[in-house]
C-alpha cells in the first residue's frame, strides 16, 4: 500500500502543495490532470528523484520518503520507456538482477512467464533501435515488473502511439496488474486510459489534487467546474441556489430556462449562492411519440448538427428558447432509430431530472 | 546573383582554401635533403616523442579530472556551480602565454615553491610541460564532456536506479557507455590542443634542447635562427602528427556511433 502524507514538493516555479493519497495493495490508481498539472512532479517524488519538502512516503508501511531510489523496491516505466540503447534486449532484462547482485536465475521463472506473456521471446537478441514502437513497450514493461517491485510507476507510457497499438497494450498491462495483483501508480491526461486501466481516479490540477474516488463517481460527480470540464463534460450552466428544503436544492438556470431540483449534498451552497449546473452528454434523451417525454425530465426542443465520430454520433442541440449548446452523445443505432439528419429542424430532448448535477464554481 | 546555398558551401570551400593553401604554399622552402635530415636527426625524434609522451599524460590527466567535473556540473545543481561553469573558459579568454606566466609566477610564491622543493619539480622539467598542457587543455576537456553528459538522459540514469543500480554503478553502465562518443572526442581534442601548446609550456618549462624541446618549440627555435627549410621541415611533422590523430579520431567516433 502506498501512502502519501501531505506532501509539497517545489520544481522550479511549481509547486506540488498538499497532496494526500492511499494507493491500497493490488489497486491501480490513475491521476489524472492536464499538462502542467504536476504529475510528474508527482511520480517524481514518489520516486525519490525530487525529495518533499514537507509530508511523508510510506510504501507497505515503511517510510521511504529519505530513502535513495535503488532501495525504494519501485518499477518505473517513463513516457520514453528508458531503454538503454547500447545493450542488447536480454541486457536490459537482466540489468536489474546484475544491478543488485542477485542470481538471474532467481528471476528466471518471473520473466520467463512474462516474456511469454508480452510475447517478445523473439526479440532477446536485438537491441532497442531496432524495435518497433509497441516492441519497446512490452520489453519496457517486463523490465520493470521482472525486478518484483512493490509499486510500479506508470508515467504515460503509451503516448506516442498510435491508438490501436495503445489499446492492445492498454488490455496487456490491466491483464498482467489484475494477475500479478499489482500496486500501480500511473498519471496519465488520458481519460479512457485511466478508466480502462484504473479502479481509482485522483484529478489533479493547478499542483493539487482536487477530487479523489471510485472512477465511476468522479466522472458522475465531478467536484467542480474545472474539473467537469477536463473530463470532457460541456454541458455545464450557471445555476443560482433559489431555495432549500431539508436535503433538496432548487437551482435556476436561466440559461437553459430550468428549475432543477437536485440533492443538497454534504456541503450544501447557501442560499442565492452562484453554482454550476451540469449533465452528462450520454444523459441526454431524444424523445418523439414513439418515446414520449417522462415525468421528471426537462423538455426542451431546437434543432442539431450531427457530427459523426465513427462508434457514435455527437449532438449539438441548439434549444429554440436559448443561446446555448448542449452536447449529446448517440450510438449509431438511436441515431439510425431516430431517422436524424443533420439541420433537422424540430428535435425534443429530455434531461432527466436525476441526471442533473451541481458542482462548486471555480 | 548567387543563392544562399551556394554562398554557404562557397564559405566551407574557403575554409578549406585557406588552411589547405597555407599547408601547400610550405612546398615553396621544402627541401627534401633537408626534410629527410631533419626528420632523422635525433633532436627530432626527441621533440616527436616527448610532444607525443606529453600530450598524451596531459590529456589523460585531463579526461580524468574532467569526467567527475563535467559529471558534476551536468547533473547536479550547487552553490558557485554558474561559477564554475564560467571559469571553464579562463583558458581560452587567457592567452596561452599569460597561463604559462600565471603558472610560473606561482612556482616563486611560497606555496609555488614549496611544491617544487617537496613534491614535483615543474619548471624547466617535463613535469612542467605536462603541467602547462594540462591547465591548457583541462577547461576545454570539462566543456566538451558536460555536453556529452548533458545529451544523456537523466531519465536513464532514475530507470536505471529504479532497477537497482546505485548512483556510481548507474553511471559505470549507462552513462559513461552512452557518453563513449564524447569522452574519445574530448580527449582527441585535448590530446591535439596539447601537442600544439606552445605558450604556456615555453613559459613553464623553457626551450632546453633535449630536455623540453617539444615541436612548437623546436619550429620556434628553428624559425628564430632563421632556417625557414628546417621550420618547415618540423611544421610538416607537427602537421602530419596532427592530422593523422583527427583521422584517428574520426574513424574512432564513427565506430563508436556504430557500435
Amino acid at each position: 500500500m502506498l501512502e502519501l502524507e501531505s506532501i509539497s514538493v517545489a520544481a522550479g516555479d511549481f509547486r506540488l502543495s498538499d497532496i494526500s493519497l492511499t494507493i491500497a495493495e493490488g489497486e491501480c490508481h490513475a491521476v489524472l490532470g492536464p499538462s502542467g498539472s504536476g504529475k510528474s512532479t508527482l511520480l517524481n517524488a514518489v520516486l525519490g528523484v525530487l525529495p518533499p519538502q514537507s509530508g511523508r512516503i510510506h510504501l507497505h508501511g515503511e517510510d521511504i520518503t529519505s530513502r535513495p531510489i535503488e532501495r525504494r523496491g519501485l518499477g518505473y516505466m517513463p513516457q520514453q520507456i528508458g531503454l538503454f540503447p547500447h545493450l542488447s534486449v536480454r541486457d536490459n532484462l537482466l540489468y536489474s538482477p546484475r544491478a543488485r547482485g542477485v542470481p538471474p536465475a532467481q528471476y528466471k521463472l518471473l520473466l520467463d512467464m512474462l516474456i511469454e506473456a508480452t510475447g517478445i521471446g523473439e526479440l532477446l537478441g536485438r537491441f532497442p533501435r531496432t524495435l518497433s514502437g509497441g516492441e519497446r513497450q512490452r520489453v519496457g514493461l517486463v523490465r520493470a515488473l521482472a525486478s518484483q517491485p512493490r509499486l510500479v510507476l506508470l508515467d504515460e507510457p503509451f503516448a506516442s502511439l498510435n491508438e490501436s497499438l495503445r489499446r492492445e497494450l492498454w488490455w496487456l498491462v490491466r491483464e498482467l496488474q489484475r494477475r500479478q495483483k499489482l500496486t500501480v501508480l500511473l498519471v496519465t491526461h488520458n481519460l479512457i486510459e485511466a478508466y480502462l486501466l484504473a479502479g481509482r481516479i485522483s484529478v489533479l490540477m493547478g499542483g493539487r489534487i482536487r477530487q479523489t474516488g471510485d472512477k465511476t463517481s468522479v466522472y458522475r460527480r465531478p467536484a467542480a467546474r474545472s474539473i467537469a470540464r477536463f473530463l470532457g463534460v460541456n454541458n455545464l450552466w450557471d445555476g443560482i441556489v433559489t431555495a432549500r428544503d431539508g436535503d433538496r436544492l432548487t437551482v435556476e438556470c436561466p440559461a437553459v430556462g430550468i428549475s432543477a431540483q437536485l440533492p443538497a449534498g454534504n456541503k450544501p451552497p447557501a442560499l442565492q449562492a452562484r453554482v454550476t449546473v451540469g449533465i452528462l452528454a450520454e444523459h441526454v434523451a431524444l424523445r418523439d411519440a414513439a418515446h414520449p417525454p417522462k415525468s421528471d425530465e426537462h423538455i426542451l426542443t431546437g434543432r442539431i448538427n450531427l457530427i459523426d465520430l465513427g462508434p457514435r454520433w455527437v449532438l449539438q442541440f441548439h434549444p429554440a428558447s436559448s443561446e446555448i449548446i448542449l452536447e449529446i452523445h448517440l450510438g449509431r443505432r438511436v441515431v439510425e432509430h431516430f431517422g436524424l439528419t443533420d439541420g433537422r429542424t424540430e428535435v425534443t430532448v429530455g434531461l432527466p431530472n436525476g441526471a442533473l448535477f451541481w458542482m462548486q464554481n471555480d | 546573383m548567387m543563392n544562399f546555398r551556394h554562398t554557404t558551401i562557397g564559405a566551407a570551400l574557403l575554409v578549406l582554401a585557406l588552411y589547405g593553401g597555407l599547408i601547400v604554399s610550405l612546398s615553396w622552402f621544402l627541401e627534401w635533403p633537408t626534410l629527410r635530415e631533419t626528420l632523422t636527426s635525433a633532436r627530432t625524434l626527441f621533440s616527436v616523442r616527448l610532444s607525443l609522451f606529453g600530450a598524451t599524460v596531459a590529456a589523460s590527466l585531463a579526461i580524468l579530472l574532467a569526467v567527475p567535473a563535467a559529471y558534476g556540473l551536468s547533473r547536479y545543481r550547487f552553490r558557485s556551480r554558474e561559477l564554475v561553469d564560467t571559469i571553464l573558459e579562463f583558458p581560452i579568454i587567457v592567452s596561452p602565454a599569460a597561463l604559462g606566466a600565471i603558472l610560473l609566477i606561482f612556482f616563486n610564491n611560497p606555496l609555488g615553491e614549496w611544491v617544487q622543493a617537496h613534491a614535483v619539480r615543474f619548471v624547466f622539467t617535463f613535469a612542467g610541460i605536462v603541467l602547462a598542457q594540462f591547465v591548457t587543455i583541462l577547461g576545454i576537456a570539462v566543456r566538451l564532456l558536460k555536453t556529452s553528459f548533458d545529451e544523456v538522459p537523466v531519465e536513464l540514469e532514475t530507470v536505471a536506479r529504479t532497477l537497482g543500480a546505485t548512483p556510481r554503478h548507474a553511471f559505470y553502465t549507462v552513462t559513461l557507455p552512452l557518453a563513449r562518443r564524447g569522452l574519445l572526442a574530448a580527449f582527441i581534442l585535448s590530446w591535439a590542443k596539447a601537442l600544439g601548446e606552445f605558450g604556456a609550456t615555453i613559459m613553464v618549462a623553457g626551450t632546453m634542447a633535449m630536455r623540453t624541446e617539444t615541436l612548437p618549440i623546436a619550429i620556434y627555435l628553428r624559425l628564430a635562427t632563421a632556417d625557414i627549410e628546417g621550420t618547415v621541415a618540423l611544421i610538416l611533422v607537427l602537421v602530419a602528427t596532427g592530422l593523422a590523430a583527427l583521422a584517428l579520431s574520426r574513424w574512432l567516433l564513427g565506430r563508436a556511433a556504430h557500435a
